[in-house]
């Protein structure tokens, strides 16, 4: 379609708005109202420009201009909002005549008029498109000299946001964001004409995604609680970077200022995460400067733990090793370490010739699922059928934004020249959702279930023997006929309780999609049966797979093997049988049994950026660096290879995984291979032939085979403390972030610590009542949680 | 004039010919029963279409009578109906709009407090133009006695079965629901309309998408004035021929004017389209009440014209009041008396439409509703300066056209035009500090 | 303080209304029922509190800060409560050509509230509105969405010392025109009025022969 914007011709497709052919012209408008990935809505009309196009006469020939030949343009009577404007064959838009010009100057003027202009003093100041948008376009004059609009200034409209009324220029993206992102009503303008205002009635902001409206509030109506009046824009480090607080892989930028994090937003990636996180990955980064940071290595000496040099630590576990037989070592690291810090531990252990090597938390399923079945989070977009075990929402927020954006049935939009469409015309304010296309199904209400056709409400525990039937429901309909009619009929509900005339629609549906996608969270790949069960019945629908592992690199620590070579090396048997261990950021002590046990160890040594329970047990505490602080590579839920880069945060003389490698290595004469980044990244071209070093920005899903750790047959026997003990309570998945919880000062106060949900009567045989902190363990890892 | 002849065009309620239609039963104790309007012939035109006709000659017929829409912008209703896709099993609306808020109107309002079955007759046949599966009567919440009235009409209508399944037999299934409105003149709009009957907050959609492919719960939708409705009962009545033997070359069929402000005789006259304004306020409203200096032709959101021949006796059609700047609207005709400041006027027509933006866009909420108002204020307080007036009339050039919706150019178009008429009240005031006329007392004993 | 109590649900027991209500609007269309809801807690309780408010968004199954957001954008719901009395006076143009400022001033005077405030023994309550469209019968006084029109000076010190005696007056109708009744309105300007205008002030001469 041909457009010709001032002077420059353009070729575009079909759909297209005008604000779009104006930026991908390499030109400008300004505007307020749109934003990328939400629909346009022509409210701020700071966007006008002129707007014209040729007509075809009656027997479809253009309409000439007699002097030139040429189609003749008709111009409109007004000039139009450039992002609700489709362009059409022959249009001519132009932003820079003088009536334009005079419209642009009045709508600065006006959006001014009540605006308080108090930049000085705004979080906003030096990033805020108002001010942006004034200079270039505006006269710089005000005419208004009546009092301006009075309004609250500082309203907390939950403890992690603050709303400065006067500084709201209306221009609805935050309403719109939570009606059409989310798709959870819980901020509105209130009232009309100049009076409007935006406003909740919630209590705080009941939703998971709340910060983003920060991010896209134009001005500084919007704010961030956590970086108030901490610092000005200009003065921010911004690092381009990648969440560690899910597996999501989403986008992030950490902004810092002298050695602290400030803040963190989201950073577009298409692919991933568009441009929205959910709260828990933009408000959880308190903790990283909490007082109680650990800056040096420590050793035991006398009983006590002494600060010491990185030296001196590393000669001292050296030392202890060489007294020792390498295979019973254990080393555990957590499920948020990089690919490279996976490489590091796997050469320690590979150097110490110990089988003991785990990451934890993990679930006793694969969450890799093979490349040609795995669903990528665009499949899990523009998928027609989707089943959830579990609740996505708190286990990996992105995913039950994109699961929304399926229901919208709207893919992804191409990008352009100038990237992601300002004014996507396909998206509409309230968007009717098919929610046919999506089942749920979890042992408690979860909140997608708001959104789904179907709910499947099971019984704790009951995840295997509920995909059976559903995969029994869903033979019955392939066969067709009574017999399976009836035989689907005849299944009483089993354990799971759940009716089986709901079983056969949820299988239905499912199978009906050409495009289906089924999503499991920890409540299933926690369980080796279940997750058989539910990839049998994802086979038998011909889904996709999604599996949501319970960290940030649960997928690449799996891939590259940093596991046990026997079963019986996992992470929680290690911590019986190994004689010494080397652990990096997990705290097993807060089980009081097994801290009696740590404490027998020949050597515990601890790499955590905390004095925790277990650390303060160690013989050697390393200082860690936060995940913040650490350069390398995650790999996501869908196998996306991303890479994380280090923000500039002040932690003393901590180190990453890497980084304690180097030290042991260096200690015990050895050049260890992931010793550093470039060095593990020269194993990874060496042994899979994939090169990290230079991932595209939004990261590359690479076929890599999954490394199998060479099995050990000569395991000890588990102890019996090991075996699982059952017990049938919910845990909230809150659970399964990182821990930290109780640092992250304003996520704590809007959220409440995580909770346990116990069945009155288990909570009877437990002796449990609301309101106790208990602990507990979830896949190997302890918690603490709040009974409810 | 009553001497064009009898063959010509009836363009004057002199005309012999000439007989009032819509407005017939308004009025009359009790015509706003069943009976009543069963006795005087209700419901035979919608049994005509519904029994003798298919959907699509109802639409030709109204086409073919020229009628355009009776709320204000004036669209050829036949045409708005023919857009209607065609039916896809799924859910159609008819929407009636009774919000009648624009000052000046109130030609409405007497149709569904007096003559409800008039209006429901009106959808029916609409209804079975558009193959409709239900209807709803949107009605400004003021309007308590008219909601009454119409509802239970609705109900008369439906125990009488002239609403429910398959109405006269034909296969048209119909109901109505009302909606009661509650303080709000953008609700008037109509994709406004239809968010507020969604239960949400009454701002203008966008269009496209519109109506009749998305509408009210994103289905076909065809909204139409109380009016344009009530008119089609008498097109299916007594032919398009016979409606368009009245009014001019593009404003056919008789209509609903309204006089208020000075005269002597205000209220609703019916007359034929292309009558002239003379014809209205003299002859049938008994003139001014006193000294006018100006009027407003067709609600408070069209232009005015001063007090002079020329445009007394301009004809009350679309086309003429175009050419002339104005509007014909919804043909609500205020005049205003010579001692009426001028400016003050303004201010009170610029307030209304303050209080009535939505807040959605930025011209008119901060532009109408919140910075002319306060210009006004300063002058009318006798603190304004030459400044100020220049400064009006600048906001008013610039607001006009970029607006969302049109309620803000409703706004400062009459600004444009008390401006271009009456500027030197406007320099009066701001140099005296005191109105050029300062009657304020028009209370009545 | 924390205050506690327990609100009596307004629908509990009015369950066949509530069905009513939903019913008139189709399943797509649940939320269409806000507004016939907020007006009928409005009708019954001269207000819709908060707690109101809640129990509306929960019988839609939306936010309760879409029923406020909804419920502020119009100006004729309530969330304090007004009098016993409400007395909306028009001030829009056609109204206030015929008085309306100085009967908004008069009653100002007589009940001694302001636009928005009820007075001390809840009986009365004053709003200044726009256009009732009552634009021929002008000034206009509505009355708990009674129409009282042509309120002259005398009736509408009438009206007050009726009401202050609680008593509302039947509603006359006034009309005028085309609307007078059944026998429609015949051309004055045959009778020849004239002269008291500006300009042109003529009628047409039609219908003279
Ligand atoms: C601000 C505004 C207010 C309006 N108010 C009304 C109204 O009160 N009644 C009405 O019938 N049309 C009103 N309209 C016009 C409607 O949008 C719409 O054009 C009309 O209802 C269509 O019906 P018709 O084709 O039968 O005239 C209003 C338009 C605008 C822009
Ligand atoms: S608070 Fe910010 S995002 Fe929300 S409407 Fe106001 S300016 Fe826009
Ligand atoms: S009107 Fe706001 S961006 Fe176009």
């Amino acid at each position: 379609m041909k457009v010709k914007v001032n002077e420059v011709e353009l070729d575009l497709k079909p759909g297209t708005s005008a604000i779009d052919a104006v930026f991908s012209a390499g030109d400008d408008v300004p505007y307020f109202c749109s934003q990328e990935y939400m629909s346009p809505i022509g409210a701020c009309r700071m966007c006008l420009a002129r707007i014209g196009a040729p007509r075809k006469d009656k027997d479809g020939q253009w309409v000439l201009d007699e002097e030139t030949g040429e189609p003749k343009i008709f111009w409109f009577p007004n000039l139009m909002a450039t992002c609700t404007t489709q362009v059409m064959e022959g249009m001519v838009i132009d932003t820079r005549s003088e009536p334009v010009k005079r419209a642009q100057n009045s709508m600065v003027e006006y959006t001014l008029i009540n605006h308080p202009l108090d930049c000085p003093v705004c979080d906003k100041g030096g990033a805020c498109e108002l001010q942006d948008r004034s200079y270039e376009y505006g006269s710089g004059i005000s005419r208004f000299e009546f009092d301006k609009r009075h309004q609250e200034k500082h309203h907390a409209l939950s403890e992690l946001i603050t709303l400065d009324r006067e500084r709201c220029i209306h221009c609805k993206r935050c309403v719109r964001y939570f009606e059409e992102v989310p798709g959870d009503e819980v901020l509105d303008f209130i009232d009309r004409a100049n009076h409007t205002y935006i406003s909740s009635e919630e209590t705080g902001l009941p939703n998971n995604f709340t910060g983003n409206i920060t991010d896209i509030c134009p001005v500084g109506a919007l704010l961030d609680a956590t970086s108030r009046f901490r610092g000005r824009n200009w003065e921010y480090h911004h690092t381009p970077s990648v969440t560690m607080d899910d597996a999501t892989g989403s986008a992030v930028w950490i902004d810092s200022r002298t050695g602290r994090i400030e803040r963190i937003k989201a950073r577009l990636n298409p692919e991933v995460n568009k441009t929205w996180i959910d709260d828990g990955t933009r408000f959880g980064h308190e903790y990283v400067d909490d007082e109680s940071r650990l800056l040096t290595p420590l050793i035991r000496r006398g009983g006590e733990l002494v600060p010491a040099s990185w030296d001196e630590a590393a000669a001292f576990v050296a030392e202890r090793l060489s007294g020792m037989s390498g295979k019973d070592v254990g080393i555990a690291i957590r499920a948020d370490s990089t690919v490279e810090e996976g490489i590091g531990a796997l050469a320690l252990a590979e150097h110490l010739g110990t089988g003991q090597i785990d990451h934890a938390p993990r679930h006793e399923a694969s969450v890799v699922a093979p490349l040609a079945r795995r669903a990528t989070l665009t499949d899990l977009a523009t998928a027609d059928a989707i089943f959830v075990a579990g609740d996505v929402t708190e286990e990996a927020g992105i995913v039950d934004l994109r699961i929304k954006d399926a229901l919208k049935g709207v893919a992804p939009p191409e990008l352009m020249a100038h990237g992601v469409p300002i004014a996507d015309l396909r998206l509409k304010e309230r968007q009717p959702r098919d929610e046919r296309m999506l089942t749920v199904a979890a042992p408690y209400r979860v909140d997608l279930m708001r959104y789904a056709g179907v709910a499947l409400r099971h019984a704790p525990g009951q995840e295997a023997s509920l995909f059976r039937d559903l995969e029994a429901a869903l033979k019955a309909t392939t066969t067709g006929g009574d017999a399976g009619e009836a035989r689907a009929g005849e299944t009483e509900p089993s354990g799971h309780g759940v009716a089986s005339s709901d079983i056969r629609t949820a299988a239905e549906r499912l199978k009906q999609g050409e495009r289906a996608v089924v999503v499991l969270t920890g409540a299933v790949l926690a369980s080796k049966d279940a997750a058989t069960a539910a990839l049998a019945f994802a086979t038998a629908a011909g889904a996709k797979l999604m599996l949501i592992g319970p960290m940030a690199n649960s997928h690449g620590l799996e891939v590259m093997g940093v596991l046990p070579s026997h079963a019986n090396y996992a992470y929680p048997a290690m911590l019986e049988t190994a004689k010494a261990l080397v652990i990096s950021h997990l705290d097993p002590a807060q089980d009081p049994d097994i801290a009696e046990r740590l404490k027998q160890k020949d050597m515990l040594v601890v790499h955590d950026s905390f004095l925790t329970e277990t650390a303060a047990i160690a013989d050697v505490v390393l200082p860690a660096k936060t995940v913040y602080e650490r350069d390398g590579t995650v790999v996501n839920l869908e196998g996306r290879f991303l890479k994380v880069i280090a923000a500039p945060v002040e932690g003393g003389t901590s180190e990453d995984l890497t980084g304690v490698v180097k030290r042991l290595g260096d200690a015990l004469g050895q050049r260890l291979e992931g010793r550093s980044v470039r060095s593990a990244h020269r194993v990874l071209r060496q042994r899979m032939s994939i090169d990290l070093a230079d991932l595209p920005e939004w990261g590359e899903i690479l076929d890599v085979k999954p490394v199998t750790p060479r099995r050990d047959t000569s395991a000890p026997a588990m102890a019996e403390t090991v075996k699982r003990r059952g017990g049938n309570v919910v845990v909230t998945a809150s659970m399964v972030r990182p821990e930290y919880a109780y640092l992250n000062r304003h996520l704590l106060a809007e959220r409440g610590g995580p909770t346990l949900r116990v069945n009155p009567a288990d909570a009877q045989a437990h002796g449990l009542t609301h309101g106790d902190d208990v602990r507990l363990r979830v896949n190997g890892m302890w918690r603490r949680a709040t009974v409810k | 004039m009553a001497d064009a002849g009898q063959n010509g065009p009836i363009v004057s309620r002199h005309d012999p010919r000439y007989e009032v239609s819509i407005y017939r039963y308004v009025g009359v104790d009790g015509a706003h029963t069943l009976d009543f309007y069963r006795q005087h012939g209700g419901y035979d035109a919608a049994r005509k279409a519904l029994t003798t006709m298919t959907p699509e000659q109802v639409v030709d017929e109204v086409k073919a009578s020229g009628l355009r829409g009776r709320g204000g912008a004036g669209f050829p209703t036949g045409v708005k109906w023919s857009f209607m896709p065609p039916p896809d099993g799924g859910p159609r609306y008819v929407l009636c709009n009774a919000d009648e808020s624009e000052p000046g109107s109130f030609k409405d309002r007497y149709i569904i407090e007096d003559d409800p079955h008039q209006l429901i007759e009106g959808m029916i046949i609409a209804a079975h133009a558009m193959r409709a599966t239900h209807g709803f009567i949107y009605v400004r919440g003021e309007y308590l006695l008219g909601i009454e009235r119409t509802l239970a009409a609705v109900q008369e209508a439906r125990a009488a079965g002239l609403l429910g399944e398959r109405i006269f037999g034909s296969d048209l299934s119909f109901d109505i629901t009302i909606h009661r409105g509650a303080g709000a003149y953008i609700c008037g709009e109509e994709t406004a309309l239809m968010n507020s009957l969604e239960g949400l907050r009454a701002n203008p959609r966008l269009k496209p998408p519109f109506p009749a492919a998305s509408g009210v719960y994103g289905r076909p939708t065809t909204i139409n004035n109380v009016e344009s409705l009530a008119s089609a009962v008498h097109i299916i009545n007594r032919g398009a021929a016979w409606f368009a033997s009245m009014g001019t070359e593009d404003s056919k069929g008789t209509k609903l004017y309204q006089v208020s402000g000075t005269v002597r005789r205000p209220g609703v006259y019916e007359m034929p389209m292309g009558a002239s304004f003379r014809e209205l306020v003299y002859d049938f409203a008994g003139g001014p009440s006193e000294p006018a200096k100006a009027f407003i032709p067709g609600g408070s959101s069209t232009p005015m014209f001063p007090w002079e021949d020329r445009f007394l006796d301009m004809s009350m059609d679309y086309g003429t009041l175009a050419k002339n700047g104005s509007m014909l609207g919804t043909g609500g005709v205020i005049v205003i008396p010579r001692d009426k400041c001028m400016v003050d006027l303004m201010f009170n027509l610029v307030r209304f439409y303050a209080h009535e933006s939505c807040g959605k866009c930025t011209p008119c909420r901060e532009g109408v509703a919140h910075w002319m108002p306060r210009l006004y204020q300063k002058l009318v307080e006798g603190l304004g300066t030459q400044e100020d007036v220049d400064l009006i009339e600048d906001l008013a050039n610039n607001i006009r056209g970029t607006a969302f919706c049109p309620l803000a150019d409703a706004c400062v178009m009459p600004v444009q035009a008390s401006f271009k008429w009456f500027r030197d009240e406007y320099e009066y005031l701001a140099e005296h500090k005191v109105p050029k006329y300062s009657k304020n007392d028009w209370w009545q004993a | 303080m924390i205050e506690l109590q327990t609100v009596t649900p307004f629908f509990e027991g009015k369950e066949e209304r509530l069905d009513e209500i939903l019913n008139r609007y189709p399943p797509e269309g649940r939320r269409s029922a806000l507004m016939p809801l907020l007006w009928e807690v409005q009708n019954a309780e001269r207000h819709v509190s908060e707690a109101r408010m809640h129990e509306i968004a929960d019988i839609l199954g939306i936010n309760v800060t879409e029923v406020k957001g909804v419920m502020s954008f119009y100006s004729t719901y309530y969330e304090y409560p007004i009098g016993r009395f409400h007395l909306q006076v028009c001030s829009t143009i056609s109204c206030a050509l015929a008085g309306s400022d100085q009967m908004y001033d008069y009653l100002v005077e007589e009940l001694g509230i302001v636009n928005g405030e009820r007075d001390a023994e809840g009986r009365f309550s004053i709003q200044k509105v726009e256009c009732l469209g009552s634009c021929g019968t002008a000034p206009v006084l509505s009355i708990n969405d009674t129409y009282y029109e042509r309120v002259s000076r005398s009736r509408c010190a009438h009206l007050v010392e009726a009401m202050r005696k609680d008593e509302l007056p039947e509603a006359w109708r006034e009309r005028g025109s085309d609307i007078e009744g059944s026998q429609k309105a015949s051309p004055v300007g045959t009778s020849g009025a004239r002269g008291d205008d500006g300009a042109g002030g003529t009628p047409t001469g039609g219908g003279q022969d």
